[in-house]
This record gives structure tokens, C-alpha cells and sequence, in this order.
């Protein structure tokens, strides 16, 4: 709240406003009062224009705190409007009766939170007495009262964060248990005897996840070094392939 | 037997837990004097300590008026007040407990997000389950703390809205 320091030379006006003003509530309830008016006959024009005035002030601040100024500025111009047009009776409320009961509502938050900061200003200084007794572990007992959500979520997250700064992810590499060359060889062959070979069904029958993943990329190279051709009717059907008749060129395997 | 007790604890004692340490032979009524006569000796001896009844407990306290020696002697600064906003946001929770955050920031007419968080970090204000409309918001109430902080024995010892009503009417309500 206080002005910062590093920056004296900016103007004083606006911080001061924010300073004793809690929010856009607080500030209009300050003009009505200084208008020592009822607060359920607020002289809307002169209170509106008063506002923006002093938002104007305010301008070059904190952009939070002057976006819910704003929101309200533009509510006043709202009624301010609405109190303009003739209004037909018994058809409407008083375009300020909703800002009015939240004027009321806040002020009497305010006059209780000088209460609650009155009571604890009478309690300065007083501290619990405790002797230092030895703590036995069955006094370490948490007491559930002072336990709440927030406190077992932060204790969770302390421990996560310390499993794992303790043990730390190991990355596993697993030896390459199957080799793609192997593979494509081993594939070349199957669909040279066949003539048109169903690849997902081979895929799927192969126990070990590594080797279809192998066999895949195999099926891969088989169509890039032009020694299959793959057919497939619709998405996710049955992947088919056929030779091309040409041979296998094994000096491009070395690059695989 | 009672003020040895209250001497450890550091904290307010209920009557019950008292009662778990006297055993159940000893009658209701005879820890409630034995309270009453540690109150009083603190009383009348000038004590520079007192035996309040905050938090549906008693507790062994040092007296506000010698704050200033306590100061000098552990060398703290003065306990930072609560902020204006603070002490808003508290007494919106207190009265109106349990509440979400959009109905505090309603009331307040400002974001009062950090404000709340303010409060959970000193304990004033704890999580109270979660309300059950559109997106649960978190439901805040006060604490056990907050009622030490504040030496009310419960929620039902904070001035009702009417005596707040009558003592604004008193004095200036701006500081």
C-alpha cells in the first residue's frame, strides 16, 4: 500500500486514492457520505460525475484494481441513463435500489471490520504462556482443528516433491532387442512367399510390443526401398502388402 | 493440578480435556471452581498474566498492558496489524460463514483473492468443504485461531451486527 520508494517522482495523487480507498464500494460510499445525503436518495448525477472524476485521477493505476473501478463507473452511467428515461409506474424498481442495498451490505462490512480490528487491538501483547515442558510424543498429537485442506494438500505436495528429489526418474534403456535390418529381411521374405501379406494381423499376434514396433518401421522401409507395395480399403481396415518384385537391395540396409 | 495444566499447554484447555486428565470420579462442577479459582488468583495478586476463555478453552495469557516490555525483552517489532482489507475479508467470513470467494469478492466489490490467502497463511481462516453450485468453489470459515487471535470464547461472543450498528453510531468509523 505504501508509494513505492524507487519511484518518487511519480505523482502522489493516485496512491493516496488507493491508499484509503478498498475498492470502488469504499470510494462511492465515501462520496455519498460526504454528500450527507440518505443513502436511498443518492444525487446519482453528481455522485457519477464525482466518480469518474476520481477515477480519472486514478488512472495510470494498477490495472485489477482499476478494472473493478471501471466495472463499476460504467454501472453508474448505467442507472445514471436509466434515471434519465421516464419511468412508467409501478412497472419498474428504482434503477439504484441494487447498488444502494450493496452500498448498505458493504457498509456494514466495514463497520464490523473495525470491530474485529478494535478487538484485536485490545489483545496486543497478549501472548500464550507455556512453560517448557518436555514434549512426550503422545502431546505431538495433531489437533484436527488446526488441520485443514490446504494444509494436507501443501503437506502432500512437500512429500511428492521430496520422493522425488530423493528418487530421482531413472530413465531405463532397454538393449535393443530386436534389430530392424533383422526385420525386414525377415518381413521381405514372408511377403515375398505370400503375394499379399496381412500386416495388422501379424502385428497383432506378435507377443512382445518392441517387436511390433520393429516390425512396423520394417513394413516402412519395405515400401520406401520399393520392394512392397501396402494397400489399405478404408482407415483401420486391414493394411496389405505385396511385392513389387523388385529384390531386396541389401547394400541400403546398412543405413537403416 | 488444573493450573499446572493450563501452564503447559500453550493453548486453550476445554473443560473436557480437563476432565480426561482429572479422570471421571472428579465432578464437573469442582473443575469448574478450580478453574474459576486460578482465574481469580490471577486477578487479584496484580498478575502479570491472566486466565482467558478464547476458543471454547482457557487459556494462560500475559496481559495487553505490559506489550511493550515483552517487545523490548524478545526484540519483535510490533505484530503487524491486520490490513483494512484483511480485516474486511474477516469479518465477511466470520459473519457469514461458510463463504466462497465470488460471494466475498460480491460483497466487497474487489478481487479479494490474495487477501483470502493472506488469511489461510495466518490461520485465520480455514477450508470448510466446498460449495455445491456451478465449479465447487472452496467454502472459508474461521478458525480456532482466529477466536484466540480475537479473544472470543466462540463464533456466538462476536458483537452481533445490531451492537456493531450502535457502536458505529458512536465515534468515527474512519481512522
Amino acid at each position: 500500500m505504501d508509494p513505492d520508494p524507487l519511484t518518487p517522482e511519480q505523482p502522489q495523487r493516485p496512491s493516496v486514492v488507493l491508499a484509503v480507498f478498498e475498492g470502488p464500494l469504499d470510494l462511492l460510499l465515501h462520496l455519498v457520505r460526504e454528500e450527507k445525503v440518505s443513502i436511498w436518495d443518492i444525487p446519482i448525477v453528481k455522485i457519477c460525475d464525482q466518480y469518474h472524476e476520481a477515477i480519472r485521477a486514478m488512472e495510470e493505476l494498477d490495472l485489477e484494481l482499476a478494472g473493478e473501478y471501471l466495472v463499476y463507473a460504467a454501472w453508474l452511467l448505467l442507472i445514471k441513463s436509466r434515471m434519465l428515461l421516464p419511468r412508467h409506474e409501478g412497472e419498474q424498481k428504482d434503477p439504484r435500489q441494487e447498488l444502494v442495498e450493496r452500498l448498505i451490505e458493504y457498509e456494514k462490512v466495514k463497520r464490523a471490520a473495525a470491530e474485529l480490528g478494535g478487538l484485536a487491538e485490545l489483545r496486543r501483547g497478549v501472548e500464550a504462556v507455556r512453560f517448557a515442558a518436555p514434549a512426550a510424543p503422545e502431546d505431538m498429537e495433531l489437533d484436527l482443528e488446526d488441520v485443514d485442506v490446504m494444509a494436507l494438500a501443501r503437506a502432500l505436495r512437500e512429500v511428492l516433491e521430496r520422493h522425488q528429489r530423493e528418487h530421482p526418474a531413472v530413465l531405463e534403456l532397454e538393449p535393443m532387442r530386436f534389430s530392424v535390418q533383422e526385420k525386414i529381411i525377415e518381413l521381405f521374405e514372408l511377403v515375398s512367399r505370400q503375394r499379399s501379406f496381412p500386416l495388422l494381423s501379424h502385428l497383432l499376434t506378435r507377443p512382445d510390443r518392441l517387436e511390433s514396433v520393429t516390425l512396423l518401421i520394417a513394413a516402412l522401409e519395405l515400401v520406401r526401398l520399393r520392394t512392397a507395395d501396402a494397400h489399405q480399403r478404408q482407415p483401420f481396415a486391414e493394411i496389405y502388402l505385396t511385392p513389387t518384385g523388385a529384390p531386396l537391395p541389401m547394400d541400403a540396409l546398412a543405413d537403416v | 493440578m488444573v493450573e499446572a495444566v493450563l501452564a503447559v499447554a500453550g493453548e486453550p484447555v476445554t473443560l473436557d480435556a480437563l476432565q480426561a486428565v482429572a479422570g471421571p470420579e472428579v465432578e464437573r462442577s469442582r473443575l469448574e471452581e478450580a478453574v474459576e479459582l486460578v482465574r481469580q488468583r490471577h486477578e487479584q495478586e496484580g498478575s502479570g498474566l491472566h486466565l482467558e476463555h478464547v476458543a471454547g478453552g482457557w487459556r494462560l495469557a500475559t496481559r495487553p498492558q505490559h506489550e511493550g516490555a515483552l517487545r523490548e525483552y524478545l526484540g519483535y517489532r510490533a505484530r503487524a496489524r491486520l490490513s483494512q482489507a484483511a480485516l474486511e475479508t474477516l469479518a465477511i467470513v466470520a459473519y457469514r460463514q461458510p463463504i466462497t470467494l465470488p460471494e466475498i469478492n460480491y460483497l466487497r466489490g474487489v478481487n479479494s483473492a490474495g487477501v483470502v490467502r493472506t488469511l489461510l497463511d495466518r490461520k485465520l481462516v480455514v477450508v470448510a468443504g466446498r460449495k455445491q453450485v456451478v465449479g465447487t468453489p472452496l467454502l472459508y470459515r474461521t478458525s480456532k485461531e482466529f477466536l484466540i487471535h480475537f479473544g472470543l470464547s466462540d463464533l456466538s461472543a462476536l458483537p452481533t451486527p445490531e451492537e456493531v450498528e450502535q457502536v458505529a453510531g458512536e465515534g468515527p468509523s474512519e481512522p
